[in-house]
């Protein structure tokens, strides 16, 4: 329905084609990551053996790379300390079934830039992957546009129309979870550990999920904007243009 | 007992007895010896006695001197043939004591009429010998005695040196942690053989300890994996414009059993690392003030189901642990009170210098108190609880010296940390 919108969305973001490297030796996953973020409009490359992984940082350049730690041939904690080497404006993020604080914090230490844990939402890695761009790019400092919605980063203002919009921090933040995810069917699973973090884990968070959504998708019909919102019936929700 | 203090006693005990035995027959052998001197003289005597009464026929009694005193009584009863020594007290001339002699006894005849004679030697000289020798044996012994107990206590000290060297070093040892057992070396053929073996055994520990580690984080990895494919797969398909509302449900339940599946994998790996001991890193930490932290996290939530929160603290529970656990204690811990009290309901918090105390609102237990804390012990059946979060807790407090109680009174469930 919007096929020129999801392949300009990356560039229309951030001004230019933006590569990603997938190292991951589960085919399937390495696949669904691709296709998922292929459809956001990155360019994405798969590698799914360390040596593969090895040969393509040292021939192309990428803006971000994704690697699991676990590989068949070696470990993601090389990859990252050559690519830190060779390639320093490269983000990276971690996947990893490991979930142990020493892999986190050994992970952060040899300069990785997030941490995920198998198994993610590819929503919320796809919304990690774009604002670590954003930061590693842009240093934080450019607006989020959509539509007639206008996000200032750094000052965590919202302005639907140009008109500014208090936001509480979770309908901001749920905000700008819907904006990293346009046009992308969204779980309420998803939309309540990207809130809350794992701990929250209970039927509780799904009724706080539906009267945040109730709440923003008010403010933003207040202040003239359309209702972007979009409920999937026992799924959950997708921010689209109606 | 210390090992030291031990041999120490056995061995003062043993030598007494031994020197008292010694003693004790050294004290015989030279009475017996001194006894069998004077008698031989005392025979002597007898002899010199018989010879002169043969040719004399006759004896004067002249009694003057007390050494050498030669009694001659008459016998008119009855005259036994037999010679028999005795011991015997005669009064001191000069002094008003009694000194002991040896006497021998023994009947002739002088004259054709029988008498009894006794001739008597004095003891004073050999019982004074005697107790000399007695003396500086005993003085000897003792010496010997204290000196050998301090030679023993201070040998027993060196040559044990290295079993306690090996034993502060087997106490360092922690099998959790990559430094292998320090080498146990002496000269002493034993406890280099019990350094080989210790050591033997602690690359065993560490190496048995690393790969059930490393199992469990394997296992736990491999099926994460597939989980994960399955998560995104189903993200993927839910992308697709023409999804009917049965196949929204299937999805959704695919989705739910795969989320769980992954929880309850979490969760177990959790406990069997805690079982392992795997959180070494240790911190002093205030747990009220913590807990205090934590509930600001479950703020939305609070609101979300109108739960009215009340703190109370009245000093900070300090406990050194693992503070990823004291995390996940307590964490668990407000969000059971949490999801198991009723909107509008009430969550207090209390604190004080030795315990953390977290109750809720909720309906009472439907299973048995006792075994609120196992593993898979559910109270709803609702398909978001994994009846994993108790038993966590349960298996924290156990390996890090916290007492846990629960309480229930006037619909308000306790649960105390001390």
């Amino acid at each position: 329905m919007f096929p020129n919108l999801e392949r300009t969305f990356v560039k229309y973001l951030f001004g230019r084609e933006m590569k990603i490297l997938v190292v991951e030796d589960e085919k399937g996953l390495a696949e669904s990551i691709t296709d998922y973020l292929s459809r956001e409009g990155f360019v994405c490359e798969v590698a799914n053996t360390f040596w593969q992984a090895d040969e393509k940082i040292s021939l192309y350049q990428y803006d971000c790379t994704i690697v699991d730690l676990t590989l068949p041939d070696g470990n993601g904690f090389d990859i990252i300390q050559t690519l830190k080497k060779i390639a320093a404006a490269t983000g990276i993020i971690i996947i990893s079934a490991r979930n142990t604080l020493e892999d986190k914090l050994k992970g952060l230490e040899i300069g990785s830039d997030d941490y995920m844990t198998k198994p993610f939402h590819l929503s919320e890695l796809n919304a990690r992957v774009k604002s670590l761009i954003r930061r590693r790019n842009f240093g934080g400092n450019n607006d989020m546009i959509w539509k007639d919605i206008r996000v200032n980063l750094p000052a965590r203002k919202v302005f639907i129309c140009e008109a500014e919009t208090m936001l509480s921090r979770k309908e901001y933040d749920l905000l700008l979870y819907f904006l990293s995810n346009i046009d992308v069917a969204l779980t309420k699973e998803s939309i309540a550990e990207h809130l809350w973090g794992d701990n929250m884990d209970s039927a509780d968070s799904l009724d706080m999920v539906y009267s945040h959504i109730k709440n923003l998708r008010r403010k933003i019909v207040e202040k003239g904007g359309k209702d972007y919102i979009q409920s999937i019936y026992g799924i959950g929700y997708k921010f689209t243009a109606p | 007992m210390k090992l030291l203090e031990k041999a120490s006693r056995i061995y003062l005990l043993a030598s007494l007895l031994i020197y008292l035995a010694v003693g004790i027959a050294f004290f015989w052998i030279i009475k017996f010896m001194i006894y069998e001197e004077v008698e031989s003289r005392l025979m002597v005597e007898k002899r010199d006695f018989e010879a002169y009464v043969r040719t004399n026929d006759t004896w004067t009694t002249n009694s003057y001197f007390v050494e050498n005193k030669i009694e001659v009584v008459p016998v008119f009863s009855k005259f036994k043939n037999e010679v028999a020594f005795t011991d015997t007290l005669i009064s001191n001339r000069y002094e008003q004591t009694a000194d002991p002699f040896r006497q021998l006894t023994f009947y002739t005849l002088i004259g054709g009429s029988p008498y009894r004679v006794a001739i008597r030697k004095s003891m004073i000289e050999s019982y004074k010998l005697i107790e000399a020798i007695s003396a500086a044996m005993i003085a000897f012994l003792g010496l010997l005695l204290v000196s050998t107990f301090f030679f023993h206590r201070v040998l027993s000290g060196k040559l044990w040196e290295p079993f306690y060297d090996s034993l502060a070093k087997i106490k360092d040892f922690d099998w959790t942690k990559n430094k292998p057992l320090e080498p146990i070396r002496s000269e002493i053929t034993e406890f280099n053989e019990l350094g080989d073996v210790m050591e033997k055994m602690a690359s065993k520990m560490q190496h048995d300890y690393r790969s059930l580690r490393e199992f469990a984080e394997n296992a736990s990895h491999e099926i994460q994996t597939p989980l994960a494919l399955i998560n995104a797969r189903v993200e993927q398909f839910i992308q697709s414009k023409d999804l009917g509302e049965d196949h929204t449900y299937w999805i959704e339940e695919i989705y739910h059993a795969a989320r769980r599946m992954s929880r309850l994998n979490q969760g177990l790996l959790l406990l069997a690392k805690i079982d392992n001991q795997q959180f070494t890193e240790q911190e002093d930490l205030d747990l009220s003030e913590l807990a205090l932290n934590k509930l600001k996290d479950f703020e939305d939530i609070l609101r979300h189901k109108d739960i009215q929160l009340s703190v109370q603290s009245r000093g900070s529970f300090r406990k050194v642990m693992s503070p990823a656990l004291a995390e996940i204690l307590l964490t668990n811990l407000i969000s059971n009170a949490i999801r198991h009290n009723h909107p509008g309901g009430e969550l207090r918090l209390e604190a004080g210098a030795d315990f953390v105390q977290i109750s809720n609102t909720g309906n009472p237990l439907k299973s048995d108190p006792e075994r609120l804390f196992e593993r898979f012990k559910k109270e709803s059946t609702g398909a978001e609880s994994l009846g994993l979060g108790l038993a966590i807790v349960k298996q924290i407090c156990d390996n890090c010296d916290l007492q846990i109680s629960y309480r229930y009174s006037e619909s308000i469930h306790i649960i105390r940390l001390q």
